[in-house]
């Protein structure tokens, strides 16, 4: 549909040097500059639970002392969450995607869009003084009294890099909301937009509506260390539940910030390799946006152990329960948009199945949590470490992998080695099952979590849990190199290499600086695979690519 | 794509300002969370402890918290005036107003000022390590209701703060814009500056008129 | 000049209630005050939103932003209050 791509200027010849990257507008460019700054953290805290995991291989605490070991975990914690995984899939691909997808020569307010990096740049620096200057000792979730009272880390500045970070996600939210209200091309209606956009939308809804409250909670906690306010504090007849409150209202939502984005990418990436349209289209979009409301009505289920009252922990209970519907929904439709397929196992497709596997039994797990009595049981055990590692790490990492390698010819106009692709998809898979699914046999058990030391009978567990981690480790390094190397070395990648829908793959790769030479007009419901009177090639990665990846 | 949209995303200015009003709007709603969730904790706490808080809400000055009052309504006011000139193109009497505004809110923080300094002279600040000798019943409870007090306040006053930044940033900017972009920048920062204005219009009540 | 007048109505109707806000106070309600003084401050809310920002007139995307802050305000200070004091306590 567009020009050819070798002939017209795309957004990566305008001009290459600091200026031209650190001063852009562009949604594009602004995404790559995530993209950069968040693999950067994800290794960081990838290393932080890789010494986790060597110091469990033992139960004895040989590598690190008990007050090192409780920094590893808080460290891992509040890096991965803050400041991978909730901007992780919205800042990147969200960023780049979001215009593209919707026939928009940029979001709304691309300044500050710029701005919100900026602003995560600047979080980070804080973050990272902490960790420098000895780090941070309370778990990523802050609680009270604890880190008002007792810890002796960082936790003023750490807590004031989660806040403006923070600041950073509510930027972005709001660029996102208005940009998808504001800016659909001619013809896109709502129930036209491909589910990634839906998902991102409801994802920039939560941030906007929680972030806030998760920055009221941060200040209060520097307001009590900093200024002596005791708001938290029960001497002081503060409330030190109160905090969990506020915490939960945004940390709850905050994993369906997490997950909403990666559950887009599958509805992306599903349909595509299996040229079969999305089942249920309404029903998953929708579901997206069910998912934005009530997961504001569980977070009281993090705290069935907290003091709170019997009759609010049934209401969260059944709440909890009530939630897991539209994520079945979701799971169900995938499933059947599987159904007589012409299914091909490309990379992104590969990760695409295994975000299926993991998600689902992350998610039922999570269903054993939701009821009161197993949780008393296995709360704070390595069971609930499983748990959300399976949503977190197998959804959501798994998810942006999918959609990273979906997306990257897009990105770059390059191919990656589909070959290395299927390699690290698997080598994820594996490694990720053998660290994790041992820890929900380790929590059942009665293994509580972020204990350093361990009686000897949990070791054959652990070990296998540590041995899984550096296979994992493996699995996420690959992708580093053979991505890389496709920068330079992969094939051109022609406009739509997965012959799939939706406006993004109109034109060109990479895409022109304001994205379409000719805006685009819609005529037709997302997903038009396999639909009559349409004709899609299937595409064949390996007719287009050179010698290394056609063997 | 005209030269009068600041964003390429936009082919026309007034798509460019209604899409900007909504943006603002959004944002709005994001600060109503972050001043709902501090009102929630203040909530919690004044039902739990009332008399206390009754008992230490009457050592905060009525008169000058009325009289702060009146002026940011009236900063209020000048403020939607400014929006009103701005739109009718009155450039004269959009700075003239924005001035006014910005004023007014610099009276409204100096007032403060004076009342932070007096409940500091008065004992009744039980942050920084300041000495806190309240001689009412329940002082463990009271020092909380001044520390929350004071949480409130110098949260609302430095969004106050921001936004005199930016009504003092347009006016410097003032001469080198289109009338477009003035416009849609007047509408902006009123639009923030009325919301601060209503998170103090509950602040006000909330914290000095607790009945005895 | 009908523009200016209504922003004026409004400034006036402010400071009136503003005065009643503080006068109430003065007098005991038998425990009404406090909900005489919130119920005074969603009207100067909802003047100053109308009137000042627009709302009346603004179309439909900022009153869904508003109405989105409300319906999550509700629900933090509901469920947050079920938590708290669901026991009777």
């Amino acid at each position: 549909m567009s020009s050819d791509a070798a002939t017209q200027l795309s957004y990566l010849d305008e001009g290459a040097g600091p200026r031209a990257w650190l001063l852009t507008t562009d949604h594009k460019r602004v995404a790559w500059l995530y993209l950069v700054s968040l693999t950067a953290f994800f290794f960081l805290g990838g290393a932080f639970a890789v010494l986790m995991r060597l110091e469990l291989a033992t139960p004895g605490g040989d590598l690190v002392s008990d007050d090192v070991y409780n920094r590893l975990f808080s460290l891992h914690g509040i890096i991965m969450v803050w400041f991978f995984l909730v901007p992780s899939i919205p800042a990147t691909l969200g960023n780049f995607l979001l215009p593209l997808m919707i026939g928009a020569r940029d979001l709304a307010f691309p300044r500050l869009n710029l701005a919100s990096w900026y602003v995560f740049v600047f979080g980070s620096l804080f973050a990272l003084f902490s960790v420098l200057a000895g780090g941070v000792d309370t778990g990523w979730t802050f609680y009270t009294p604890l880190s008002t009272l007792y810890a002796n880390g960082f936790v003023s500045t750490a807590a004031m890099g989660v806040f403006i970070v923070g600041f950073s996600s509510i930027m972005t939210g709001i660029n996102f909301i208005v940009t998808v209200h504001t800016l659909r091309a001619p013809g896109l209606t709502w129930f036209r937009l491909p589910i990634f956009v839906w998902t991102i939308y409801a994802t920039a809804l939560v941030m906007v509506l929680a972030t806030p409250v998760l920055a009221a909670s941060l200040i209060l906690i520097v307001l009590e260390r900093v200024f002596g306010i005791g708001i938290f504090n029960p001497d002081l007849g503060g409330d030190p539940l109160l905090f969990q409150h506020l915490f939960w209202f945004y940390s709850h939502p905050a994993v369906y910030i997490m997950i909403l984005p990666g559950m887009g990418v599958v509805s992306e990436v599903l349909p595509c390799f299996s040229r079969r349209p999305l089942f249920g289209y309404k029903a998953v979009a929708l579901s997206s946006m069910a998912i934005a409301v009530f997961g504001f009505l569980v977070w009281g289920h993090h705290m069935f152990v907290s003091g709170q009252s019997a009759y609010a922990g049934v209401i969260f209970s059944f709440l909890s329960f009530c939630v897991a519907i539209p994520s079945a929904i979701k799971v169900f439709n995938w499933s059947l948009t599987l159904r007589k397929g012409e299914i091909t196992f490309e990379a992104p497709m590969l990760y695409a199945l295994f975000f299926l596997a993991l998600f689902t039994f992350g998610g039922l797990a999570g269903l054993f949590l939701a009821a009161l009595a197993v949780d008393v049981h296995v709360h704070d055990t390595y069971f609930v470490v499983a748990h959300f590692h399976y949503i977190m790490v197998g959804g959501m990492v798994t998810a942006y992998m999918a959609g990273l390698h979906f997306w990257w010819p897009k990105m770059t106009g390059r191919m990656y080695s589909e070959t290395w692709g299927r390699i690290a998809a698997a080598a994820t898979f594996i490694g990720f099952n053998l660290t994790f699914f041992p820890q929900f046999v380790l929590g059942f058990l009665g293994m509580p979590r972020r204990y350093h030391t361990y009686p000897p009978e949990f070791q054959f567990w652990h070990v296998l849990s540590s041995a899984g981690a550096v296979v994992l480790a493996a699995g996420y390094l690959m992708p580093l190199f053979y991505l890389g190397w496709s920068l330079f070395r992969g094939a051109r990648a022609p406009d739509n290499p997965w012959g799939a829908t939706g406006l993004e793959w109109q034109t060109a790769s990479p895409p022109p600086p304001h994205n379409f030479e000719r805006m685009p007009r819609v005529s037709r419901p997302p997903y038009a695979y396999a639909m009559k009177g349409l004709k899609h090639e299937r595409f064949s990665p390996h007719k287009e690519t050179t010698g290394e990846t056609a063997a | 794509m005209s030269a009068s949209t600041r964003s390429v995303a936009f082919d026309t200015p007034a798509r460019e300002k209604a899409a900007d009003a909504f943006g603002m709007w959004v944002f709005v709603g994001s600060e109503a969370m972050l001043f709902g969730a501090v009102m929630l904790v203040f909530f919690v706490a004044r039902v739990s402890y009332g008399p206390a808080f009754a008992a230490a809400s009457k050592h905060l000055s009525l008169t000058l918290g009325t009289l702060n009052t009146a002026v940011l309504i009236t900063s209020s006011f000048t403020m939607a005036l400014a929006h009103f000139y701005s739109d009718a193109r009155r450039w004269r009497a959009a700075v003239g107003t924005l001035a006014a505004t910005a004023l007014l809110g610099i009276a409204f923080l100096a007032i403060k000022g004076t009342e932070y300094a007096m409940e500091f002279h008065e004992g009744i600040a039980p942050v920084l390590g300041a000495p806190f000798t309240f001689d009412g019943p329940d002082p463990v409870h009271a020092a909380f209701f001044f520390g929350l007090y004071f949480t409130m306040t110098a949260l609302h006053g430095l969004h106050l703060a921001c936004g005199i930044i930016v009504v003092a940033g347009l006016l410097a900017l003032w001469r080198g814009a289109d009338a477009s972009s003035r416009k849609r920048r007047v509408q902006a920062v009123g639009l923030y500056w009325h919301f601060v204005d209503v998170v103090w219009v509950f602040l006000f009540p909330v914290l000095y008129l607790i009945n005895r | 000049m009908s523009e200016i007048r209504k922003l004026a109505v409004a400034y006036v109707s402010l400071l009136l209630l503003l005065a009643l806000t503080v006068g109430s106070s003065f007098f005991d309600l038998g425990g009404f005050n406090s909900g005489l003084n919130l119920a005074i401050a969603v009207a100067k809310a909802v003047i100053i939103a109308t009137l000042f920002m627009h709302l009346a007139t603004a179309g439909t995307l900022p009153r869904l932003a508003v109405a989105a802050a409300g319906l999550w305000l509700a629900i933090l200070f509901g469920l947050t209050l079920a938590g708290q004091w669901g026991n009777g306590s």
